[in-house]
């Protein structure tokens, strides 16, 4: 591959460059083709946003409908506002993993093997999990199997068994993974930068471990169902070949048993730990080929008013592989296979984040120009009205792949609920977009990328990079084990 | 061996593939009539092939080339070329100016990418509707004029960020280093499925200017290369297009495509590779045949009886039963020459890999002796229709869909065969499959933690790997 996925929000179509190439006589051009010239774009596109229905179920759940007939296939989803942070405790992480895994493990009318079969017979798969401020059930079917789907979704989600025995072996299998992940310098890298930005009190800097793996008992699940699956903080989305009335109709009755109960969810975070000067935090992993780096620190929400001026920055930071960080680190000077930069939004202070994995010997280059970027961005390199230009344009005309299929459209609607966002949010995508000036880009820059309070995470060969890294002195180097904590100042332990 | 692919008349020929699935067995058919994917395809006179499918669903449109050459057309010595160029095909052309090609498309909301197998090598860009023609220009302009601007410094730069991608993707990986045991074990040294895709360190780092230059004008002409446009365009508007900066591409030399033998073991190998892990793993593959020999359907309808679901054979056995394991896979991976079935074990904590192996082997000789129940084989298929279905939903997968039969199999409409013969396998050739591939010579990989070789199946008939952990150097 030539590049690793970018993540990157999109955008609508609004810019009416409308330059029209005339072909008239193709044959003629053909013999005096000039390839110097790059052909212009023809008109812009009208944005097709799809329409849907939004109504209140008798349980309090939000059904939104949205129809689309090309094809004989159905998305459904139920999405639960409120995630693990808001209702795990610190000492349960790892609970709502385990519920999720433990509803297909049999109910009061079927096994767990007959739930398979059943679902495997309909070529469908259901997927279920939870994140930090969400969760879904969901899955894509065949227009005609969406009914049965459904009714076996229902079964699962209502009246799940939770036996004992599965429990075990879940814990077992999860108990592998975990140790898995420690082997994994990327997993380690996410994990450590969360727990350095956000401190053990804070949900985001908490994650599942092996202990409170082995704490989590039947009763936890079972109650965590209870406390979770609640139609009042639900959101059901079903979009495709399917009528709004059928829909409804199909919904109310596979969900019928679904008694009304539950509220929103409340984000109330606690306060972040007060920020630390720029520091290096450095975990060995001898013998690592490459140096994997986070750098950043706490950010605004969603719903911070920067966000628009915050998506155009990131665009031209890291967002894309052109942007200045993957131009500078990977295409000038080779030290990596890919960098790039995101912010993490969420309901609370999602981080900031630069990062990629570095040839171990290019650690203290790399971290060298990392900064420059930074720096550059915040203040020592301007951004060009060209720069300006590409990234809105690249935001606002990437919108139509936000519906190019079922299962997109049902996120790219739903997300509106979940996040409160306006019903004209992507008709006027383009306008938000295109109004945000330099000034606002300088301002929060310099606001949310604090060069002085960066946490800088580095993930590798110790016995390699600390001295170049100390050389550097761009900050003081502390030392962090695995799981992010001290790791204390001594030499390292040979591997 | 010249490209046996037949040459089509220049006129459009329009096909439109419907199936009307025949019931299987005695179960009313599960597929609908909806298995179809329109599309045209013709051939200009320099030999490029050219596919056109409409979908005016979304504002988009993908432009896809393959071009018929991968890892398995390198030579010893000089491996990783394919992949290399793959890189190289993003820094500019004769009248591409470095960085242009992001610009026009990921710079205005779109994406582009590339990727390289053991046998084709592929290109695309998805894009804005009203963008095509800038992609066509793009597509050509490299296809036609990449040398004009190629140089050494063009090179290394590439060279240092593909040593880098496998730095992160194969070395820098747990179990890594999985797949190129496998191939160097599997393959006589010559063999050119014997290499992995990405090449080594040092091939790499040998790579000439020259050597990289003679590779693109044998491969990358018009002839040897397969161009789909899909999504919301309008025909006769592409196929100006198409004309006007494809039909002046000089074609190339007709291409030889090696003669590959399957791959066959005398007899099976136990091998022992020590990694940077905490927990053991338990590979172990059987030669089969390549994505054309019809075996390939049943071998893959096996697969998801054995692993996949709960109920599948190894995974209740192993993961659900016994629970001996963490994870259990099993995969038919086939390419045009050949074709491995692979059985990857996770074991529990207290079970060793020499239990899983003979837990494995107990599943399957007792699969051999049954074969699959009408059930089992009910539920192998049941989904293939909601995949299609679901791959119809992107321009690029039906790109890709469309080019890989023309490709390989000289018919775009490929796929719909290959959805009926699917259908068609019955349980008589998956009992046949299991007991002609999985009762012959095969290769046992155990990988442990470092230095706890005994900690492998069988340790003692094991032989150790070895392989260099090579830093290429670097800048």
């Amino acid at each position: 591959m030539r590049q690793q996925r970018f993540m990157r929000e999109r955008k609508p179509f609004a810019l009416a460059a409308a330059l029209v190439l005339c072909i008239a006589n193709i044959a003629a051009i053909a013999q005096t083709l000039d390839r110097t010239k790059v052909p212009p774009p023809g008109p812009a596109p009208m944005l097709r946003v799809p329409t849907w229905t939004r109504t209140q179920l008798a349980n309090g759940a939000t059904l939104i409908v949205s129809e689309r007939h090309n094809l004989p296939l159905v998305s459904f989803a139920i999405t639960f506002v409120g995630g693990s942070n808001q209702f795990e405790a610190a000492g349960k992480r790892g609970v709502a993993a385990m519920t999720v895994s433990m509803m297909t493990e049999g109910t009061t009318t079927k096994s767990g093997d007959q739930l398979s079969d059943a679902l495997q017979l309909l070529g469908t798969n259901v997927n279920a999990g939870i994140s930090g401020e969400e969760g879904t059930v969901s899955f894509v079917s065949t227009a005609k199997n969406f009914e049965p789907t459904l009714a076996l979704v229902s079964d699962m989600m209502l009246n799940s068994t939770f036996p004992a025995e599965a429990l075990e072996r879940l814990r077992g299998r999860t108990l592998v993974s975990l140790t898995q992940a420690k082997d994994q310098p990327v997993v380690i890298g996410q994990q450590v930068f969360s727990k350095i930005l956000y401190g053990d009190a804070h949900p985001y800097g908490q994650r599942t471990t092996e202990t409170s793996v082995k704490g989590i008992t039947r009763d936890d699940v079972v109650a965590f169902q209870k406390a979770y699956f609640q139609p009042g903080r639900a959101i059901i989305t079903v979009v495709g070949d399917i009528t709004a009335v059928k829909a409804k109709a199909a919904v109310e009755k596979g969900l019928a048993a679904w008694a009304k109960s539950g509220d929103k969810a409340s984000f109330d975070y606690p306060k972040l730990p007060e920020l630390q000067p720029a520091k290096i935090y450095l975990v060995d992993k001898p013998g690592a080929a490459q140096s994997v780096f986070n750098i950043g620190l706490p950010g605004p929400p969603r719903n911070t008013p920067d966000y628009f001026a915050l998506q155009v920055l990131n665009t031209i930071l890291g967002g894309q592989f052109q942007s200045r960080l993957n131009a500078n680190l990977r295409e000038q000077k080779g030290y990596s296979y890919g960098v790039n930069s995101s912010f993490g939004y969420g309901k609370g202070p999602g981080a900031f984040r630069a990062g990629g994995s570095i040839f171990t010997a290019k650690t203290d280059a790399a971290l060298t120009e990392f900064m420059k970027e930074l720096k550059g961005i915040v203040s020592e390199r301007p951004i060009t009205d060209e720069e300006l230009k590409t990234a809105k344009e690249s935001l606002i005309q990437g919108l139509p792949q936000r519906f190019a299929s079922v299962s997109a459209i049902s996120q790219a609607i739903t997300t509106l609920t979940v996040q409160g966002l306006p019903d004209d949010y992507y008709q006027t995508y383009a306008k938000n977009v295109s109004a945000v000036t330099k000034e606002d880009l300088l301002r929060v820059a310099k606001q949310y990328i604090d060069l002085n309070h960066l946490a800088i995470v580095i993930v590798g060969d110790r016995s390699l990079v600390e001295g170049p890294l100390k050389a550097l002195g761009v900050a003081p180097i502390t030392y962090i084990d695995l799981d992010g904590n001290p790791a204390g100042g001594s030499a390292p332990s040979s591997n | 061996m010249i490209n046996r692919r037949t040459v089509l008349s220049a006129m459009a020929l329009m096909l439109t593939i419907s199936l009307f699935l025949p019931a299987l067995g005695q179960k009313k058919s599960s597929a609908s009539d909806s298995i179809k994917l329109p599309f045209e395809t013709y051939k200009l006179p320099n030999g490029l092939t050219v596919i056109l499918s409409e979908d005016h669903t979304t504002p988009t449109v993908a432009v896809d080339v393959w071009y018929h050459v991968g890892s398995k057309n390198e030579m010893p010595g000089r491996t990783g070329f394919a992949h290399l160029f793959e890189h190289v095909m993003f820094t500019g052309s004769g009248h591409v100016p470095y960085g242009l090609h992001d610009k026009l498309t990921e710079g205005v909301g779109g994406g582009n990418n590339g990727s390289t197998t053991n046998d084709r090598t592929n290109y695309y860009e998805t894009i804005p509707a009203n963008y095509l023609e800038s992609a066509l220009w793009l597509e050509s302009d490299r296809m036609g004029f990449l040398l004009d601007k190629l140089d050494i410094a063009k090179l290394n730069a590439q060279r240092d960020i593909v040593k880098n991608e496998r730095r992160q993707s194969y070395d820098n990986q747990p179990y890594g280093r999985v797949s190129e045991i496998f191939s160097a074990a599997m393959y006589p040294k010559e063999h050119p499925y014997s290499w992995p895709v990405i090449g080594s360190m040092t091939d790499l780092s040998a790579a000439s200017e020259e050597d990289v230059k003679a590779f693109f004008r044998i491969y990358y002409a018009p002839n040897n290369a397969t161009l789909a446009v899909v999504g919301d365009f309008n025909p006769k508007q592409a196929k100006e297009w198409i004309q006007k900066y494809f039909s002046d591409l000089p074609q190339g030399k007709p291409v030889q495509r090696p003669n590959v033998p399957l791959g066959k073991l005398a007899a099976s190998k136990r091998l022992v590779y020590e990694d940077r892990v905490q927990i053991p793993r338990l590979y172990i593959q059987w030669p089969t045949v390549g994505f054309k020999h019809d075996d390939d359907y049943a071998l893959s309808v096996m697969s998801s009886i054995l692993s996949g679901s709960r109920t599948a054979r190894l995974t209740k056995a192993l993961v659900y039963d016994s629970q001996a394991a963490s994870q259990v896979g099993a995969f038919a991976n086939s390419a045009e020459n050949i074709g491995v079935f692979q059985v990857t074990v996770i074991p529990r904590p207290e079970h060793t890999l020499t239990e899983l192996e003979g837990a494995v082997d107990q599943v399957i000789q007792k699969f051999l002796t049954e074969g699959p129940t009408a059930e089992e084989l009910q539920k192998a298929k049941a989904g293939l229709e909601l995949n299609f279905l679901r791959g119809l939903e992107s321009n690029l997968g039906k790109a890709n869909q469309l080019i890989n039969g023309a490709v390989f199999y000289d018919n775009p409409g490929q796929f719909s065969t290959d959805y009926q013969k699917t259908l068609a396998v019955t349980a008589a050739d998956v009992k046949r499959v299991a007991n002609q591939y999985l009762s012959r010579s095969r290769i046992v990989l155990s990988v442990v933690p470092k230095g706890k070789r005994d900690q492998a199946s069988k340790a003692t008939e094991s032989e150790a790997v070895s392989l260099v952990v090579g830093n290429g150097g670097g800048k």
